[in-house]
């Protein structure tokens, strides 16, 4: 492990550490919920990379694992089962379909695996919609006890755990050979890396932290529809947050899962009305100014750094770079 | 190039980190973005105006009664969201005009401060709504957004919250039955419409000329399935017979199937709680296919000016339980379409008078209770006995929900007339329908 | 039973029809730009609101509008294209892909925003004096507006597909889709082949929001289900693939309207949706197109 790997892992312990404390110094339970919403959209964009960046396939059925984890635990935690069952119960499943759809849909490619995984997403969201039309509402004496706190901290906990997998896998065999995979396919097949087997880890990766995010969205709403989490948007969103952030890098779907529910949240409060124009202004903006995402201001302000303090040779070598790709954000990580 | 778009995104990006400053900064100011100007007496910071007033009888009176909603005012249900919006805000004026509510803690009397935050018809959305507004603005009580889904979503967190809560909009029914205590709705309910569709139709139309083959399509909706069973379960006790019972999912396109089976079965009646869309849809396809249902209750599509907009002659003899119209012959009606007319150019539409009486209730409750206690309020509120409000005298029931007069109406020629009951008829109720190709 | 079969056919196929024209715009953009615009939907959406309105203030019959509802398009797209879309010509595919969905996403929230804002979020149709009539033909009904709905979708599917086999212009494109770079050698400017793609594929779509004014109804929230819808439709009927693409259309309508017959309303859309997996896992280039490369 390099020093700087060290140093993402410290950060990041210190950073969920911070966290932590917040339910102790705010009463504000509004505040409290929106960390949950953006924990919830941590993992959705952290696990939608793992296929969609890291291992370059653009997956637009990523609610059905979402869905598929919450309706698991849900169902399985109001019946009674503990929770934590549920919970675990709740991230196999979209695993299990995951491994189910995985071989099939990779036949497919570029635009066709897009609107493939789309299609069945859509699929189960119509089949549960009609198989759970009723809304799932905890019952009044679960109502009156309710508490945030231990939500909060098992949402803060299963983000910290994805965004420490995604980490690991980043600086792994697997996840090198999942880049060596979307690069350049044919090449990687010919130096022995099984194309079907990385993209099939990848998917079943992100299927597993999506069913957990799926569980902890369960497992917070006081009640809500059980098709709901199959909705697309999810995966809308969660793509959109990954993109606004940075694709491929392991910090770039967190800036932009943050950046996405905040600005969006503070937005809808100031700006009732106008707000999906602001935003979707923003969001273009983001897209047309800055591919490789948010993390890329970073590197943009070292290198004008870079520019200013030393000569042109090194700042043109920086030019180079291609922003998006995993291997070269590094620097982003510190 | 190259500088222009480096350019553009730094300035892209100091856009959003300005923005974000700009709002995080004020986090104390007066919030309420869409509050109508008169009704808020200052502009100035409030330093949490509705702590639990039981303590200190000194506590000087706080310059605002905070109440908020969270409201469908775009997405789906934005044709809803909006109607119920109004209502709120004409009913906050109306008693800010007075000078707000008297509480007898505070002996004076202190105006509403109402806040309102739109949901986009996304109950995740509308949940961290209500959220804020427990915890941002302290309200003292919620008043509902629009729709049976999203009210279903939000109701638990009131529940949660301990903040009593008035929704109008949804005659879900089935959520009264789960033992929420801070849940109000002065809005009939599944059950009594159930029962009223028959009891109506028999008291409007001698015996041997009733519709008594039902066709039901039923929506497969939590509320779609509670109303079509009901309707199922009572038609016989008053003489009527399913002859045809559709499943469909919301949103279709396509309803030949399910119209050509209901006028193989020889129905003439059809019942069904279609959204807007698929509505509009049935009615075109069942002109079209050439089956015109002597009699027709489709809650909610019609519920608003569009319909006709959208259907012109094809859209009359629908019934609708609206729970209210700005016909009907209660007192005030007439100031209220008078100040609607004003304020948007054209009469409440059928929502405004419910959501008005909402904020009826809960000022009611408040000026009973004596104090800001959300407890105290939630109790004065389930002690409601109205003598007179926007949708006439108000009750609850055990279970939040509210004893209140369910009328139906009817399109005729493209407006909209109280057919029942009759002490507030506009119009008789027109039966059979017109075949749709003599229209 | 089986007159309402063949009923239910008939109304599937009209249906088809209006998911064929939708998806066919889409389809030749992403055949000749590979632009993946995810905002088609709203712009259908916007042509549904320029017949409408049109209808709705002028009395100007929806039939007679579809050029109008078509022009707006091409400002619209224009617009779009400049602003926006132009800038990606220049990445390779997969990027281009990715970055026009993403731009996508950003339009339709505008797009759907700007639309409720303006008419607000109620319903709307046009129902003409002839929208009741129908034509009966051995008991079975051919509703006329949903006919000549169909006619226009078939006509503007045939014109396209001449336009793009006969003019110069076609053929611009149609080298253009073959291979930008050799085309631009030969002279071909690829930026206005792009541009016109573009605009004819959102005309195509207002032209299909006007009809599906006519026959169902338009709300600013429709978007991401014709979206939806037309990915479907132009994956199923072979990417780029103009009568193949209308074709998957009417398919998908059929497929619906049978599944709503046998098994209920309520899985219409599951069953076209599983036909679709499964043409794709059988044929992944789609029922009529070429297989790449």
């Amino acid at each position: 492990m390099s020093r700087r790997d060290i140093a993402f892992i410290i950060s990041t312990l210190i950073a969920a550490a911070a966290l932590a404390v917040v339910p102790t110094i705010t009463t504000k339970e509004s505040v409290i919920n929106l960390l949950v919403l953006v924990y919830i959209y941590v993992m959705m964009a952290s696990s939608w990379n793992i296929i969609g960046g890291i291992a370059g396939q653009v997956n637009l059925g990523h609610a059905a694992f979402f869905g598929l984890g919450s309706l698991v635990s849900r169902i399985l935690w109001t019946k009674g089962w503990p929770l934590s069952i549920s919970l675990i119960l709740g991230a196999l499943v979209p695993v299990a379909f995951a491994l189910l759809i995985g071989a099939p849909s990779f036949k497919l490619r570029g635009v066709y695996f897009a609107i493939g995984t789309l299609a069945m997403a859509q699929i189960l969201f119509i089949t549960t919609r009609n198989l759970f039309p009723m809304i799932s509402s905890l019952p009044t004496e679960a109502l009156s006890t309710y508490s945030l706190a231990p939500r909060y901290y098992m949402a803060l906990g299963m983000t910290l755990l994805t965004v420490l997998v995604v980490f690991w896998l980043s600086r792994s065999r697997w996840g090198l050979g999942m880049v060596a995979v979307r690069e350049e396919t044919s090449a990687a097949e010919s130096l022995g890396v099984s194309a079907l087997q990385h993209k099939l880890l990848a998917l079943c990766l992100s299927a597993l932290f999506a069913g957990l995010a799926g569980g902890v969205f369960a497992y917070y709403s006081a009640g809500y529809y059980l098709f709901f989490p199959f909705f697309p948007t999810w995966t809308f969103d969660a793509v959109m947050a990954t993109y606004i952030g940075g694709t491929g890098t392991v910090i770039g779907p967190i800036i932009g899962a943050v950046f996405y529910v905040l600005v969006k949240e503070i937005l809808a409060l100031r700006f009732v009305e106008l707000h999906p124009f602001i935003f979707g202004t923003l969001f273009i903006l983001v897209v047309l100014f800055l591919p490789g995402g948010m993390i890329q201001i970073w590197s943009r302000l070292r290198r004008l750094l870079v520019r200013k303090s030393t000569l042109a040779p090194s700042a043109a070598k920086e030019e180079q770079v291609p922003e998006t790709n995993m291997v070269h954000d590094r620097p982003a990580v510190e | 190039m190259k500088a222009h778009i480096k350019f553009s995104a730094i300035a892209a990006v100091v856009l959003v980190l300005s923005l974000l400053l700009a709002n995080c900064a004020p986090a104390t100011e007066a919030p309420a973005p869409t509050q109508p100007p008169t009704q808020a007496p200052t502009q100035a910071p409030t330093q949490a105006p509705t702590q639990a007033p039981t303590q200190a009888p000194a506590k000087p009176a706080p310059e605002a009664i905070e109440i908020g909603a969270s409201i469908p005012l775009t997405g789906k249900y934005g044709s809803l969201g909006v109607q119920v919006k109004a209502g709120y805000e004409l009913a906050v004026q109306t008693i800010n005009a007075a000078g707000g509510v008297y509480v007898k803690e505070f002996d004076k009397k202190i105006p509403i401060r109402l806040t309102i935050y739109d949901d986009e018809s996304d109950p995740t959305k509308a949940v961290s709504k209500l959220e804020s507004l427990n915890t941002e603005q302290k309200v003292v009580a919620y008043l509902g957004g629009a729709a049976s889904d999203m009210h279903a979503a939000t109701v638990p967190i009131a529940e949660k919250n301990k903040v009593p809560y008035c929704g109008v909009s949804f005659a879900l029914w089935k959520i009264h039955q789960q033992g929420y205590k801070y849940l109000f709705s002065p809005f009939p309910k599944s059950p009594t419409q159930a029962e009223d569709t028959f009891k109506i139709l028999n008291a409007s139309i001698p015996e041997g000329q009733r519709p008594t083959k039902v066709a039901i399509f039923q929506e497969t909706t939590d509320w779609g399935i509670e109303l079509g069973g009901l309707w199922k379960e009572n038609a016989a006790k008053y003489g009527y017979e399913i002859v045809d019972y559709e499943t469909y999912a919301p949103r279709s396109e396509n309803f030949s199937d399910m119209i050509l089976r209901a006028k193989a079965a020889g129905a003439e009646a059809l019942l069904a709680v279609p959204n807007q869309p698929d509505g509009i849809a049935m009615v075109k396809q069942m002109s079209e296919i050439g089956w015109t249902p002597k009699f027709m209750l489709l809650i909610r599509a019609p519920e608003n000016p569009a319909w006709s907009e959208a259907l012109g002659p094809l859209g009359d003899f629908v019934t609708i339980f609206p729970g209210w119209h700005y016909k009907m012959k209660w007192p005030g009606v007439e100031e209220l379409v008078k100040k609607h007319q004003e304020a948007y150019g054209r009469p409440p539409d059928v929502l405004v008078g419910p959501a008005y009486a909402c904020v009826e209730v809960v000022a009611d409750a408040i000026q009973r209770a004596g104090t800001l206690d959300r407890d105290a309020i939630r109790d004065a509120m389930a002690a409601t006995d109205l003598p007179m409000s926007m949708i006439g005298p108000i009750k609850f029931r055990e279970d939040g929900t509210g004893i209140v007069l369910n009328p139906m109406v009817q399109w005729q020629k493209g407006q909209i007339e109280v057919v029942w009951p009759p002490e507030h008829k506009s119009a008789d109720l027109a039966y059979p329908a017109t075949p749709f190709d003599q229209r | 039973m089986v007159e309402t079969l063949v009923q239910n056919i008939v109304f599937g196929l009209l249906l088809g029809a209006l998911y064929g024209l939708a998806a066919v715009g889409l389809s030749l953009v992403f055949g000749v730009t590979k632009f993946l615009n995810v905002a088609h939907g709203e712009l259908l959406m916007l042509g549904g609101y320029a017949s409408f309105w049109l209808f709705n203030l002028y009395r100007v019959d929806p039939f007679l509008s579809l050029p109008l509802a078509a022009l707006a398009l091409v400002v619209v797209g224009v617009v779009l294209y400049l602003l926006l879309f132009s800038r990606t010509v220049k990445m390779d595919e997969e990027q281009k892909v990715q970055t026009t969905m993403l731009i996508g996403f950003g339009v339709s929230v505008i797009l759907q925003n700007l639309a409720q804002r303006l008419w607000t979020a109620d319903d709307r149709s046009i129902t003409t004096a002839y929208s009741r009539m129908s034509w009966t033909l051995f008991d079975i009904r051919f509703p006329i507006v949903r006919v000549v709905s169909m006619v226009v979708a078939l006509v503007l599917v045939i014109a396209l597909h001449q336009f793009l086999q006969r003019s110069y212009f076609g053929k611009a494109i149609r080298a253009t889709v073959e291979d930008w770079e050799e085309a631009t050698i030969i002279g071909i400017d690829t930026h206005r082949v792009y541009l016109v793609a573009f605009i004819i594929g959102a005309a195509l779509a207002g032209m299909a929001g006007t009809l599906v004014s006519v026959g169902y109804s338009i709300v600013p929230s429709m978007g991401l289900e014709w979206t939806l819808v037309c990915l479907v439709v132009m994956t199923l009927g072979g990417l780029g693939s103009i009568i193949g693409t209308f074709v998957g259309g009417l398919i998908l309508g059929v497929a619906q309207a049978l599944t709503a017959f046998a098994v209920g309303g309520a899985y219409r859309q599951v069953v076209g949706l599983l036909l679709f997996l499964l043409v794709l896992a059988v044929r992944p280039q789609g029922l009529f197109g070429v297989k790449e490369g």
